[in-house]
């Protein structure tokens, strides 16, 4: 007896596509996926449409407000929403933009047709429609991934690091940056990546957004003996994590607002 | 069973020989620090460094993995599952004295029945050959309050202490002893090896200052008195809680026990991995329930363990003073200053136990 395999879809919003790609990178594990689920709707891939997804992957940042109605119809079509990747969790680097000044980006980027193009501030998916889980990332780990469909396969919630990347760095036995007189976003960082950066020579810069129970105090106290200022912490901060920065917009409040 | 000589050129043939028979783990460098390393090829042993000050990661690693496959399930039929337990047969070459009682702590904790048979398993089919220390080679270390300055009694096999062109060997064990005989490299300790040992030991002996004001005998009581001081949270205001100190500690074992599952969902792996009381998961249960839900219980909870509960359970030392965990930590919380305060905080805490007292008679 043939039972109807579930179906996911895979959308995207102002992004680079990186994550979408890392799911076709899950070469050996492809076949499997396959067999598994139905893969609806995956403009990376196919050129099908599809009316109901079971799960839809969302790739991408909310940046414009005409991206709204997209999002709450993939959310009315949708059993469950997985946030994926850095854009779709945090707002990601685009968030920079949100600090830069918009109108002064959108200068940078279109110069004189800036006024052909809509822009706002740069915010997670979250800030328009709910989402049930977040693959962190920029890009995502393959493995997370998978983690996520075989877990929501299974029906049980997807075990996602809540840890800072300092374990996974320091069981790979890595050089800690901050003996080589580095500063690193590591002990506020959500792990998951098997501490990919500073095992190769990088340093991090919490792409997987911040753990839940972050010591921002320890933070500053130790990035001030290191000779950073508040600006340069700040700075550190905003790359991937402008969406938590309390200074500035966009802030939680302004997101329930709009 | 009499020292032994190994002339130092005949290291690497020593270590070649060994590599013959077992997988053989020792310190390597590692960038500006220095790691445990499984030794792959011949020419690799010239990358062992005898003269390492200390290794990231302890060498707890080899009996107690960070990743580990406990069993295997193909489906929902628990018939169906296996569960590999098994060793190759492995020397951990070039371990301190401090990392040799961290070992004898596992050993007591992991074989404590119902015994860890992962642990035991991996344990049996290893053997130790240990390094002599010369002294101190970081402010953090405190091995002569802890008394592992020397190796424990029993539990490891060789220890070799370098006297510049030669190692004077000693010999732990059974095994130990067949060992140097199978090689054929080593001679019996002579007379002028043992004064060159003494000198060396009365050297070492002056570079291993005590660290602590106390007795670590009074440590655990010294600890329970502080349980209550503000030292705790006012030294958790910079613990980031990321895990480093549990994670390269060599007496900390706690692991956490996960399912990993294929994408058929049914079939998969149960697998356990390296966890630490610092991270405000670890004691997080159904229903949101956190037991230590403030980092400066987590805190405490690890100098605890580290000064008491761990001595308490196994009576052996739960902090053998190596100050690998002070070292890495990024905020520089130091557990060597911790045990120096809880002195004075334990001091104040009686006076004021003893003040109340008289204020309520």
């Amino acid at each position: 007896m043939a039972e109807s395999k579930p179906t996911i879809s895979f959308h995207d919003f102002t992004s680079c596509e990186g994550c979408q790609l890392q799911v076709l990178n899950c070469e050996d594990e492809l076949l499997d996926i396959l067999g598994a689920v139905d893969i609806v709707e995956f403009r990376e891939a196919i050129d099908d449409k599809a009316d109901s997804y079971d799960v839809a992957f969302i790739e991408g940042a909310f940046t414009r407000e005409s991206d709204r109605k997209r999002l709450e119809t993939i959310r009315s079509k949708a059993g469950i929403v997985v946030a994926l990747g850095a854009c779709a969790c945090t707002g990601g680097l685009n968030v920079l933009k949100n600090f830069r000044g918009l109108e002064k980006s959108m200068k940078t980027v279109y110069g004189d047709s800036a006024d052909w193009y809509e822009t706002s501030q740069a915010l997670p998916v979250e800030a328009a429609i709910k989402v049930d889980y977040k693959v962190h990332g920029c890009p995502i780990p393959r493995q997370e991934f998978l983690e996520v469909v075989t877990s929501l396969l299974a029906g049980r919630t997807p075990r996602i690091p809540d840890h800072p990347v300092c374990v996974e760095c320091k069981l790979r036995e890595n050089e800690c940056l901050y003996h080589k007189s580095q500063y690193c976003m590591g002990p506020l960082a959500r792990a998951g990546c098997d501490a990919w950066c500073p095992s190769y020579g990088g340093r991090c810069y919490a792409c997987r957004g911040l753990i839940s129970d972050p010591n921002n105090q320890a933070a500053f106290d130790v990035l001030e003996e290191f000779g950073l200022t508040i600006d340069d912490v700040l700075t550190e901060f905003r790359l991937f994590n402008g969406v938590y920065d309390v200074s500035q917009p966009p802030t939680e409040a302004r997101v329930e607002k709009q | 069973m009499l020292p032994q000589i190994l002339p130092k050129d005949k290291l690497a043939d020593f270590a070649r020989f060994l590599m013959g028979e077992y997988r053989l783990a020792a310190p390597v460098a590692k960038g500006h620090q220095f790691a445990f390393e499984f030794i792959e090829t011949p020419e690799d042993v010239g990358r062992i460094r005898m003269d390492y000050d200390i290794t990231i990661l302890p060498p707890k690693k080899f009996l107690h993995p960070m990743y580990e496959e406990l069993l295997r399930f193909g489906g929902r039929d628990p018939a169906t599952g296996e569960a590999p337990i098994q060793a190759e047969p492995t020397v951990i070459l070039g371990a301190h004295p401090y990392d040799l009682h961290a070992i004898a702590t596992t050993d007591a904790a992991m074989r404590a029945e119902p015994a860890d048979p992962y642990y035991a398993t991996k344990r049996d089919a290893t053997l130790l050959i240990g390094i002599n220390i010369r002294g101190y080679v970081n402010d953090e270390q405190f091995m002569a309050d802890m008394r592992t300055t020397e190796p424990p009694e029993g539990g490891w096999d060789l220890f070799m202490t370098d006297l510049g062109d030669r190692y004077y060997v000693e010999v732990g064990s059974d095994a130990g002893s067949k060992l140097h005989q199978a090689a054929g490299m080593f001679t019996q300790a002579a007379g002028d090896d043992h004064k060159a040992k003494q000198a060396f030991d009365n050297e070492k002996a002056s570079n291993l200052p005590k660290r602590l004001p106390y007795d670590t005998r009074y440590l655990p009581e010294l600890m329970s008195e502080s349980y209550d001081s503000l030292l705790w949270d006012a030294v958790a205001r910079r613990c980031f809680s990321c895990g480093t100190c549990t994670n390269v500690c060599p007496t900390c074992y706690c692991f956490d026990v996960q399912d990993k599952l294929n994408l058929d969902a049914a079939s998969g792996v149960r697998r356990r991995q390296w966890d630490s009381c610092q991270l405000h998961t670890f004691a997080e249960v159904a229903g949101g329930e956190n037991f230590r839900e403030h980092r400066s219980s987590r805190l405490r909870h690890r100098m605890f363990r580290k000064g008491k509960f761990i001595y308490e359970q196994t009576g052996k030392p739960g902090c053998v003073g190596c100050g690998r965990c002070s070292v890495h930590c990024v905020a520089d919380i130091s557990i060597l200053e911790a045990y120096q305060q809880i002195a004075d905080e334990a001091a104040v805490s009686a006076m004021e136990i003893a003040a109340a007292r008289e204020e309520s008679q």
